[in-house]
């Protein structure tokens, strides 16, 4: 008796066109992608973005997907994305996905929302602040809070000055950088009181966050989620209320390779949004 | 066999002439692998030409035959094929070249599952259960092709165990000597002299199964239950499992970890490798020679290994006492994965450990220092 076979094979990446490519910061590109099959995403979720003898590598979806056309935000550091960093409208890549579990988009709901980013960690929180906009009155208080080395490695400024009427935005760089040479005309105001300098952990600690009503969305370095959800604890905030994302290598996406595991849990099939409560104190992490 | 819950179909004592004469009969329709003599007491699981090449009395086997026939090695994906004008990568892969990247141009050829019908037979009641884990991996919310496939054309005859080897613990995860798992296997025998207490346990096996021997009744599972009490006595390495989740969660940062990887461990991965339920793979393309095509597949991978865990800017298990805990902590710990030990038992592990790292001597060692 022969048997009949259940799946095609999950592993196998699909065509995607690059509609579009924008230049955010350095060496960080947002590619505009479509394919010919229906696409549908969830804020925070990821997909494995390759090519054919190169490899592939997780990226997070940096916006919500528009009628099937989704956007990768892509900062050239590794084997695939260095590889990505050539690609123009018009060329073709592949991908797989979406895979893993998002923001928790709707708890956040009637809540102040705390948004909080370091560096390309801006990325995946963007269809988050998509959302909120869209839907401003659903949600009680919004805030960004971002930092980033310096204005050259900032996401997303042109947007910033939309966004900042419907959310307060609270920006801090480490050092300023010779702003004539970014790629964006110099902006001097990113709200509450401009540009700071300093850690994004200063500005939590001056904040006034009621801990009952909040809920905080966190993606950066992980040593810095460590020290922002252990601020956002010293005000009063829950560790069930705090939401990280997770970066780990991933081969596979669909919970078999094994690379991500983290104590048992496959991050990207549990993760990459935790909560803090789930990853925090767990060995082989700082958070 | 996989899906179907087993239940006793019947069971029955038969000649073990009768029985490798039907094991030759299957053959016209399946591969047949099993055990052969490699030395000692060791075998290696293999494809035979009959059953006169099987050593069925064998105590272990370096490699399990769930990740020589199941789960492969080594395994061709997928085939992508640079067309005439596509523009395939090249080495410094930033040089763009002329025509853009179009994977219009690519053709991806998905590799079809091998859906060769295969028996395995002699398979210990460690494998099996290392075989039901590798289930939870590739029949999970993604199921894997090659894997289902194989697994669905095997029919699997465990053989309950007849000797206890000196780094064997299955009798303390219960995965062992003598297997009581509820399905997922086809036959399971046991060794009673110049018979097999033949029991099976599918509706495929039930099909195939012609011999009538003698109906097994209470007597002969009487006597079965009498040797598997004898068996569980000859064990000489336990594990003592009752609270190892909090052992570990509390000795994190116990000095064994630090100190059995700076004098014992070489980060060589033999574990991993001899494992019967470390599942990890890597993905790799490996582009021809002509640059014509590349190939996309996969292979073991280890958490031994340095670049494991490494992403852009650092490693999450940099120290090779990370990376050891890992190990040790998948298969002793971590059952929030799967509700169950990623141990067997069946100590390959130890037996193949070029300096001789024992994971029970290291959980023994957790919960007596800490």
């Amino acid at each position: 008796m022969s048997h009949e076979l259940s799946t095609m094979n999950p592993l196998k990446p699909l065509r995607a066109k690059v509609d579009d490519v924008k230049i955010e910061a350095e060496g960080v590109k947002t590619y505009t992608l479509s394919t010919e099959f229906p696409f549908l995403a969830e804020p925070g979720q990821f997909n494995m973005i390759g090519y054919p003898g190169v490899g592939e590598a997780p990226i997070s979806l940096s916006a919500i997907v528009n009628d099937g056309s989704f956007k990768h935000t892509i900062k050239s550091v590794g084997r695939v994305t260095d590889f990505l960093k050539d690609f123009k409208k018009g060329d073709e890549l592949f991908f797989r996905g979406p895979y893993g579990r998002s923001w928790p988009v709707k708890k956040a709901e009637k809540k102040d929302v705390l948004i909080i980013a370091g560096g390309v960690g801006l990325a995946p929180l963007r269809p988050v602040i998509q959302i909120v906009l869209k839907r401003r009155e659903a949600f009680g208080e919004v805030s960004l809070i971002y930092g980033a080395r310096n204005e050259k490695n900032m996401l997303f400024m042109d947007e910033f000055k939309i966004w900042e009427k419907d959310i307060s935005l609270y920006i801090t760089v480490d050092e300023v950088s010779d702003v004539s040479k970014s790629p964006h005309p110099p902006f001097t105001k990113g709200g509450r009181g401009g540009i700071n300098i300093g850690l994004v952990t200063d500005l939590i600690d001056g904040m006034k966050i009621k801990p009952e009503r909040a809920i905080a969305f966190v993606c950066g370095p992980e040593i810095m989620m460590r020290f922002i959800c252990r601020g956002l604890i010293m005000h009063g905030m829950s560790q069930s209320s705090l939401y990280v994302s997770l970066e780990r290598r991933m081969k596979c996406g669909i919970a078999q390779c094994g690379h991500c595991q983290h104590s048992g849990l496959f991050v990207c099939q549990d993760g990459p949004v935790f909560s803090y409560k789930e990853v925090c104190g767990l060995p082989d992490g700082v958070l | 066999m996989t899906g179907e819950r087993t239940f006793q179909k019947f069971k029955r004592l038969i000649s073990k002439k009768a029985f490798l004469l039907w094991l030759d009969s299957l053959k016209k329709d399946y591969k047949l692998i099993g055990p052969r003599y490699y030395r000692g007491n060791q075998a290696v699981f293999k494809e035979v030409d009959s059953s006169k090449e099987l050593f069925m009395e064998y105590e272990s086997a370096m490699l399990s035959p769930g990740k020589l026939f199941l789960y492969k090695p080594q395994e061709e994906l997928f085939r992508f094929t640079f067309n005439e004008t596509s523009n395939p990568p090249s080495p410094p892969f930033s040089k763009r070249g002329m025509g853009g990247f179009s994977s219009k141009k690519i053709t991806v050829d998905e590799i079809k599952p091998d859906m060769a019908k295969q028996v395995i037979v002699g398979v210990h009641p460690c494998d099996v259960n290392a075989i039901l884990y590798l289930d939870r991996t590739f029949l999970g919310a993604f199921k894997d092709p090659h894997y289902e496939a194989r697994r669905k054309n095997t029919l699997i005859i465990s053989l309950n165990c007849t000797h206890v080897g000196g780094n064997c613990f299955c009798s303390s995860v219960g995965a062992g000597p003598f297997l009581h798992s509820v399905g997922g296997y086809d036959v399971l025998l046991t060794d009673f002299e110049s018979e097999y207490l033949v029991e099976i346990k599918s509706r495929e096996a039930e099909e195939l199964f012609g011999l009538e021997g003698r109906g097994a009744g209470r007597d002969e599972m009487r006597f079965k239950a009498e040797k598997e009490k004898a068996m569980q006595g000859k064990f000489r390495k336990t594990l003592n499992v009752s609270g190892l989740d909090n052992i570990f969660a509390e000795n994190m940062e116990h000095p064994v970890w630090q100190q059995t990887a700076e004098e014992k461990c070489l980060s060589c991965s033999n574990c991993v490798m001899v494992c019967p339920t470390c599942f990890c793979y890597d993905l790799r393309d490996e582009m021809s020679m002509n640059l014509k095509t590349v190939t996309r597949y996969r292979c073991f991978d280890a958490c031994l290994d340095i670049r494991f865990a490494e992403v852009h800017g650092g490693n999450f298990r940099q120290s090779r006492a990370a990376r050891l805990r890992q190990f040790v902590a998948h298969k002793l710990d971590q059952t929030n994965q799967y509700g169950v030990f990623g141990t067997v038992g069946c100590g390959r592990c130890i037996t193949w450990c070029p300096t001789g790292i024992d994971l029970t001597e290291i959980a023994e060692e957790l919960r007596t220092k800490n």
